[in-house]
């Protein structure tokens, strides 16, 4: 798609992204201020990024490189920003990353077992290195844990013979022992098939009723379906800082739907500003961003989507990453 | 792109991938190291010549290079080529590169190919700047000094043994790395490579092999040196070494050429492998098992996900609470993780039985009884060397573990201390190898109680000396280089660069045992060399010194975790933030955190270096006899002192103190017939001494420990005159500077010093050995015997008459040489008196708490725990003190007393009336009809009362190499012979002759005339087979003549002197005279072979027909045996004699025969004959006896 910037598309992203006019007061327990990491190369992956996390589900949308792993590696306390703080409940998490280890529950997007032992021993192992505790036991704790994230047919088998689903499973389970006082996961639905991300979106909602969970994705249906929250990162900067019933909201009466051939849809990009084309039977449903003017032939005011949203802000600065 | 540029970009890549490699530097720096240490060190050959005379072979000869290129390649090459090229396929499957190539249209055989030989090619590389290193400080820092280990240049000494010695053998660590890293692409696995070539290199019986073994074992030896010692060393002269040309045969050239085939079928198989894992889609672990094989044939398993109920509990109702874990709970459970991965890991399985067997090989391949101290001792080094490498892999592995898996982050996010992980990691490991050590110390106990019970041996297993051993001085290495280890991977974070920089720390340890310039306390973290195991007194020589160094290196681990803390990072580090850390302030305020846990390992390093400087082996000692030598050896070389004719020593010891307080006088009598001016006497550095001359006052002319005396009047030919000295002497005071085992020493554990060198009493004369360790030996004309010769030792004269007086604490038992004439006891101290009636040639003082075993004009004095073997001891000396007085000379003295030293070094002394013996070379032989150590060791030093004491050889060779070593063990069977009858003497016999044969070369081996050192082997048996010639009586009445014509000088006998004398006694001098020529002046060996040989029956007789033929040298005659049943009974009679088996029966004839001839015999026997053997007694010594019998 074509990745031309238009005043529009600025406007359009300012327009969802003004929280401060919006959002109800929360307690803030994790605040990120001035983060910058810079790899060598060098590489900016964060530039300078500031963010208030309250108690609840918080999403970071962003596409692939935008900085989110970065971001939450630090936040974990297993990567050394070059500069800025990162404080939760208070404590300075750059200067003594021991500080957020008692109370994190980590799900990183990378990651893998022991191959030798089993899925209950793997898990046994990681809640006793958590100091997790039970009134039934460890043994009983790691059933249950893995009959919640449906893996309880397989605790017995050696984690190298399970799936990347079942593996992605496990890892969640070990991220959701414990109380964590804060759950940071990073792309968690990844690999996991309809029915268990439901199973996982259910147990995530649970958990962020009385702690701050920090969920990572660049699926935007994960942050639609579980985050009252959201902010959206590019290029190593947050773009928007929102709600998802807001930047949609934001969008009201904007966005047009029309399906066109191949050959049209080139005279569409250029023209408008396209926020989604997709292929539906073989045509091309293709929507578009229009805040004033006729909406070209065929084309019908459509409901604004967080993907709509989504994508607006992360072409306004200035990337084309389209859908 | 063709093929071959393909395979060129792997190459040329991997080639340049070297640069980058740090284990390839950390080659080149040890290299350079070795380099420059060899060019100074001589390249040690086993060669009997070299090893007696002194004189060592030019460093830069083409043979010293191969045999110096082959073990340098043999250490450092498989380790390197495991860790890059075994390791080459995993490192690009871990870096998921593997997939990336595979969908390119590179080949698995252009990808295997290129990757061998570009690492092969950087390797090479390295190699050849070695050379030109080891060229450099051989011939222009080294030679330009005039070294003499230096010869002359040329390239080809270098080039040659790298062709034919180094590139064989690179090659096949090079194939054979890559085939294992490809095959199992497991890391631990390729390592056991490096390790099993270490296991090769040090197995203790490569030695002890029979040349026609060895013979056939060098084709098969990767490293291609035991060939070159075999064919190039070995019986040789030092000048043949020198300018050999290391021509291959033919045979030498396929075994090399097999081996670089080997190599690179190797390479052929890898790429098979892979082409294969490529094609069945198999990556990342290969096919390792067979639960992995038929998970890998079954496909993956469908995910069997059951349908669950909507209502689903909630996480609140686990009540789940978290309390983080302490210290010690985290360690815990690190620890037990731990344990669980080792036990599912092949590599414990493979390691464990493999140090099992070293060990238990280490400790069983002796002759000694297996004591548990002896055990415990002996699997010491062996232990110590493969655990650390065990633990090195070990410990590497674990912590890249987390990071190997990709749970780096799950595991560093856990709020678990970082000390706590790294401790679980370490006491992880460390069961492993304490389970090691608890395997190994219950097969100890199994084979010391299985001889017990099913061998009857005395010994019994007794826990405490693996305690001390292995706990105190093997468990604080391990717990180092454990930290050690760790602290590596926390800096380093890499497991390649640990594995280069472990491997480099290992192979420099194992190489300073080699240089003695760089083998210190300070630095012997693996405690190499330390134990010389003592029943009488554990760690007694260097007990201080050991206790400093174990202290020292396990007051490094706190430092080394707190160091491994502060740099394993659980949060990756900001690459920006990389130069304010390395500042100046955080490096203090760093250092300044670690600095107090650095304090106890400087001062115990100083403590033992500052010792060690200003010990008996530090640079003051050394310049001390640098000085000696420098400033008297052209003045005092060769003056010839007067003999002693009376010592007098006043001895007060005190064992605990390691001192000697000496009151004693020489008296000299000028026995020559020219005057005296000066007197020089040697003295050690035990200032200050008051010196008496003529019973006055002296202030003798001190020239750095030659204190010259200037009588007033000349001593004139006949003249005595007598020096004074006391003093208090600190025998091996100070720390040392490195664990040599010790042989004269004044301990807690016992005393054994004697007059030969200045240990603790003057010795008349200068001493050429002290201050130069090699020195050219003098020449001998053909006919030096003529005339006057000197005796051998620097104690000129007929002897001398002693007292000696010893004061020690009361639970001592002190000895000294001739019969006690006084003993009192005050003061918790006791005070014994020993002197001399007849003349003896040395004096030697011997003590200890010992037990007594009295015999006829006997005594042992004997550690009391070491009570195995003392009746057979016993019968040794009672009979040696009875029929050596028969056969060669009257005891002149009379009580013949032998004494037990603690074994810190092996060995025994012949001394007059004072024998002393190792606890380690006779007290705990294992003894059994057919090998009985303890009768011959006895038998051997008994009679240097004789042959060396009563009778001093001339000096010269053919003197003491004949005359006191070689006659002593003549002594030995005639003894056996007289006391257990044929078959003893001739296992002892038949061991001589093995000995023997193994070092001779036809047309190398040097005539008994010319040979100096000691002619153990070939001595005795040259004297058994004159007795046979000339008539046992008729010998050994000549043997007395001539005892009694040269005992008391002042010509001392070389061999022809014995001859001329003995000829008087030959009933046929003709045959004298040729047996004279052939076996005293030349050097032969005959080896026979049987050809053609029958057997038929003749009515009541069988007849047995074939020819025999000489295919060795020299003439002898030999009886040829038909033989049927065993010779021997398992039963033997109470006095130990064996018993002829009632089933044997043989018949013989005698044929004669000379080099290369051959002649037909015919035995007719009233039996039927089983085999043919030639020689059936033991009587003739010849070359491969075994295959002088043919079976029927």
């Amino acid at each position: 798609m074509a990745t031309v910037q238009t005043n529009a598309v600025a406007e359009a992203a300012r327009a969802v992204s003004r929280p401060e006019e919006s959002l109800p007061p929360a307690t803030c327990v994790l605040q990120i201020r001035d983060l910058v990491k810079v790899y060598p190369g060098p590489v900016a992956a964060l530039q300078g990024v500031s963010l208030e996390v309250p108690t609840g589900m918080f999403g970071l949308l962003g596409p692939n490189g935008a900085g989110k792993t970065t971001l939450m590696r630090i936040v974990a306390g297993l990567l050394e920003p070059t500069s800025g703080t990162v404080h939760f409940n208070g404590e300075d998490i750059v200067a003594d990353p021991r500080r957020i280890r008692r109370q994190l529950g980590y799900l990183p997007q990378d990651f893998g077992f022991y191959p030798h032992l089993t899925g209950e021993s793997m898990l046994r192992f990681l809640l006793v290195l958590k100091g997790v505790q039970a009134p039934g036991g460890l043994k009983h704790l790691a059933a249950e844990l893995l009959d919640r994230v449906n893996l309880s047919h397989a605790a017995k088998r050696k984690v190298k013979g399970y799936s990347g689903g079942m593996r992605q499973r496990l890892g969640i389970a070990q991220a959701l022992a414990g109380d964590p006082g804060l759950l940071i996961v990073d792309e968690p639905t990844a690999g996991l098939d309809p029915e268990e991300r439901l199973r996982f979106y259910r147990l995530l909602a649970e958990l962020a009723e009385d702690r701050t969970v920090l969920l990572s994705t660049h699926i935007v249906e994960d942050i639609s379906v579980l985050c009252p929250r959201m902010a959206i990162m590019h290029a190593g900067r947050f773009v928007a800082d929102t709600t998802p019933s807001e930047a949609r909201g934001r969008l009201a009466g904007t966005i047009f739907q029309g399906t066109v051939n191949r050959e049209r849809l080139a005279e569409i990009d250029r023209n408008y500003r396209v926020t989604q084309a997709i292929l539906i039977e073989g045509r091309n449903q293709v929507r578009i961003h229009l805040p004033e003017g006729q909406p070209p032939e065929g084309f019908q005011a459509s409901e604004p989507t967080l993907e709509d949203a989504y994508l607006l802000l992360s072409q306004s600065n200035g990337v084309g990453t389209g859908p | 792109m063709n093929s071959f540029t393909r395979w060129w970009e792997v190459t040329r890549r991997e080639c340049r991938a070297g640069l980058r490699q740090p284990v390839f530097w950390l080659v080149l720096a040890l290299l350079a190291i070795i380099a420059w240490t060899d060019s100074g060190d001589a390249v040690h050959l086993y060669n009997s010549e070299i090893a007696s005379t002194g004189i060592w072979p030019f460093n830069t000869s083409v043979v010293s290079q191969a045999l110096r290129q082959g073990g340098i390649l043999m250490m450092i090459a498989p380790w390197s080529l495991a860790m890059t090229l075994g390791l080459v396929v995993i490192r690009d499957l871990e870096l998921r590169v593997v997939e990336v190539f595979n969908s390119t249209r590179l080949t698995p055989g252009e990808y295997v190919w290129g990757k061998f030989s570009g690492v092969t090619g950087f390797f090479l590389l390295v190699w050849g700047l070695y050379l030109v290193l080891a060229m450099g400080f051989d011939h222009i820092v080294q030679g330009s000094g005039g070294h003499y280990l230096i010869g002359p240049f040329a390239l080809r000494n270098y080039l040659v043994p790298t062709v034919l010695v180094g590139l064989p053998q690179i090659l096949f660590y090079a194939g054979v790395s890559l085939f294992i890293g490809t095959w199992t692409r497991r890391p631990v696995v390729v390592f056991l490579f490096p390790v099993v070539m270490l296991l090769y290199r040090f197995t203790p019986w490569w030695g002890l092999m029979p040349q026609s073994i060895s013979e056939t074992v060098a084709l098969l030896d990767p490293i291609g040196v035991f060939w070159v010692d075999d064919t190039y060393v070995v019986g040789r002269t030092t000048e043949q070494v020198n300018t050999a040309a290391l021509i291959p045969d033919a045979v030498f050239l396929l075994s090399r050429l097999a081996w670089a085939g080997l190599g690179l079928a190797g390479v052929a198989g890898a790429a098979v492998i892979y082409a294969r894992q490529v094609q069945t889609g198999v990556s990342g672990r290969g096919l390792r098992s067979a639960g992995g094989l038929i998970g890998f044939l079954r496909g993956p398993r469908a995910a069997a996900a059951r349908i669950r109920p909507q209502a689903e509990p909630t996480l609140a109702d686990l009540q789940m609470t978290t309390r983080p874990l302490g210290f010690r709970g985290a360690a815990g459970a690190i620890a037990r993780s731990e344990i669980r991965d080792l036990l599912v890991r092949p590599g414990m399985y493979l390691c464990v039985p493999l140090i099992l067997w070293i060990a238990m090989a280490r400790a069983s391949v002796i002759d000694s009884l297996l004591t548990s101290g002896i055990s415990a001792s002996r699997q010491y080094t062996e232990l110590g060397m493969f655990l650390c490498l065990l633990l090195l892999f070990y410990t590497v592995e674990s912590l890249h573990r987390e990071r190997g898996r990709r749970m780096h982050e799950i595991f560093g996010s856990a709020p678990v201390p970082t000390g706590a992980i790294l401790f679980g990691k370490a006491l992880g490991n460390s069961v492993m190898a304490a389970f090691i050590l608890v395997v190994v110390l219950l097969a100890s106990a199994g084979v010391i109680v299985h001889r017990q019970i099913a061998h009857g041996s005395p010994v019994g297993f007794e826990l405490w000396p693996f305690v001390a051993v292995w706990g105190g001085v093997l468990l604080p290495t391990f717990v180092f280089w454990t930290a050690l280890i760790t602290a590596l991977f926390a800096l380093f974070r890499n497991r390649y660069v640990v594995y280069g920089a472990g491997m480099a720390v290992f192979i420099l340890t194992l190489r300073i045992p080699i240089d003695e310039r760089f083998k210190s306390w300070s630095t012997n973290w693996m405690g190499l060399d330390v134990i010389s195991w003592s029943d009488m007194g554990t760690f007694a020589p260097h007990g201080y010194p050991l206790l400093l160094n174990r202290l020292l290196y396990l007051s490094l681990v706190p430092l080394l975790i707190a160091l491994s803390v502060r740099w394993f990072r659980r949060r990756d580090l900001d690459a920006t933030g990389l130069a304010g850390r390395l500042s100046p302030r955080p490096l203090l305020r760093d250092a300044a955190r670690v600095l107090p846990l650095a304090v106890p390992p400087i001062v115990l390093a100083s403590m033992l270096v500052v010792g060690g400087r200003s010990g008996y082996q530090g640079p003051a000692a050394e310049e001390w006899e640098k000085d000696y030598w420098i400033r008297n050896v052209a003045t005092w070389e060769d003056f010839r002192m007067p003999s002693v004719s009376h010592v007098d020593l006043d001895l007060d010891i005190e064992p605990a103190e390691r001192s000697v307080a000496v009151d004693g006088a020489y008296t000299f009598r000028n026995h020559r017939d020219y005057a005296y001016d000066r007197l020089p006497l040697t003295a050690g550095p035990w200032e200050p001494i008051e010196w008496t001359l003529g019973g006055e006052p002296y202030e003798p002319e001190n020239r750095d420990g030659l204190y010259v005396f200037t009588p007033g009047e000349p001593l004139e030919s006949g003249d005595t005159i007598t020096i004074g000295f006391r003093y208090r002497v600190v025998v091996l005071g100070g720390i040392s500077r490195t664990p040599q085992p010790v042989a004269k020493f004044v301990l807690e554990s016992g005393v054994n010093i004697d007059g030969f060198e200045p240990v603790f009493a003057p010795v008349p004369g200068y001493r050429p050995a002290i201050g130069s360790e090699y020195h050219d030996p003098p020449e001998y004309r053909d006919d030096f015997h003529e005339g006057r010769t000197e005796p051998v030792t620097l104690w000129a004269g007929p002897g001398f008459t002693a007292r000696t007086r010893i004061t020690m604490p009361e639970e001592y038992t002190a000895l000294g040489v001739g019969d006690l004439v006084s003993e009192e006891r005050s003061g918790g101290r006791r005070t014994v008196v020993w002197e001399t009636g007849h003349p003896v040639a040395m004096f030697n003082v011997v003590a200890g708490r010992y037990a007594v075993r009295e015999g006829e004009g006997t005594a042992i004095y004997y550690h009391p725990g070491h009570d195995y073997n003392i009746e057979e001891m016993a019968l040794a000396l009672d009979a040696a003190r009875r029929y050596y007085a028969e056969w060669f000379h009257p005891f002149p003295w009379s009580v013949l007393k032998l004494s037990e030293y603690p074994g810190y070094l092996g060995g025994a002394q012949g001394f007059p009336t004072n024998i002393v013996i190792s606890e380690s070379e006779g007290f705990l032989d294992r003894s059994e009809p057919g090998s009985r150590g303890p009768f011959a060791i006895v038998a051997h030093e008994a009679a240097h009362n004789w042959w060396g004491a009563l009778l001093t050889p001339g000096e010269g060779p053919g003197g003491d190499a004949l005359l006191s070593e070689g006659m002593a063990n003549y002594a030995t069977m005639l003894l056996f012979e007289q006391v257990y009858g044929d078959r003893e003497r001739m296992a002892f016999s038949r061991l001589r002759e093995r000995d023997h044969v193994r070092f001779y070369r036809p047309g190398f081996s040097l005539p008994p005339v010319r040979t100096t050192g000691g002619d153990y082997h070939r001595g005795p048996w040259i004297m058994w087979m004159l007795q046979h010639e000339m008539g046992r009586e008729n010998l050994l009445s000549g043997l007395r003549a001539f005892i009694e014509e040269y005992k008391a000088g002042p010509d001392y006998p070389v061999i022809q002197d014995m001859l001329a004398v003995l000829r008087d006694f030959a009933p046929d001098t003709a045959a004298f005279d040729a047996f004279a020529e052939q076996w005293f002046f030349g050097s032969v060996l005959p080896e026979y072979r049987f050809s053609d040989v029958t057997k038929v029956q003749d009515e009541d007789e069988w007849v047995v027909r074939g020819t025999l033929e000489n295919v060795g040298t020299g003439r002898m005659r030999v009886q040829v045996g038909a033989v049927a049943g065993e010779r021997w009974s398992h039963e033997v009679e109470d006095a130990g004699r064996s018993v002829v088996a009632g089933g044997y029966r043989d018949a013989r004839t005698e044929v004669v025969l000379g080099a290369g001839e051959s002649a037909g015999f015919e035995i007719r026997a009233a039996f039927e004959p089983e085999r043919v053997v030639v020689d059936p007694d033991v009587m003739v010594l010849q070359l491969r006896r075994r295959d002088a019998a043919f079976e029927f």
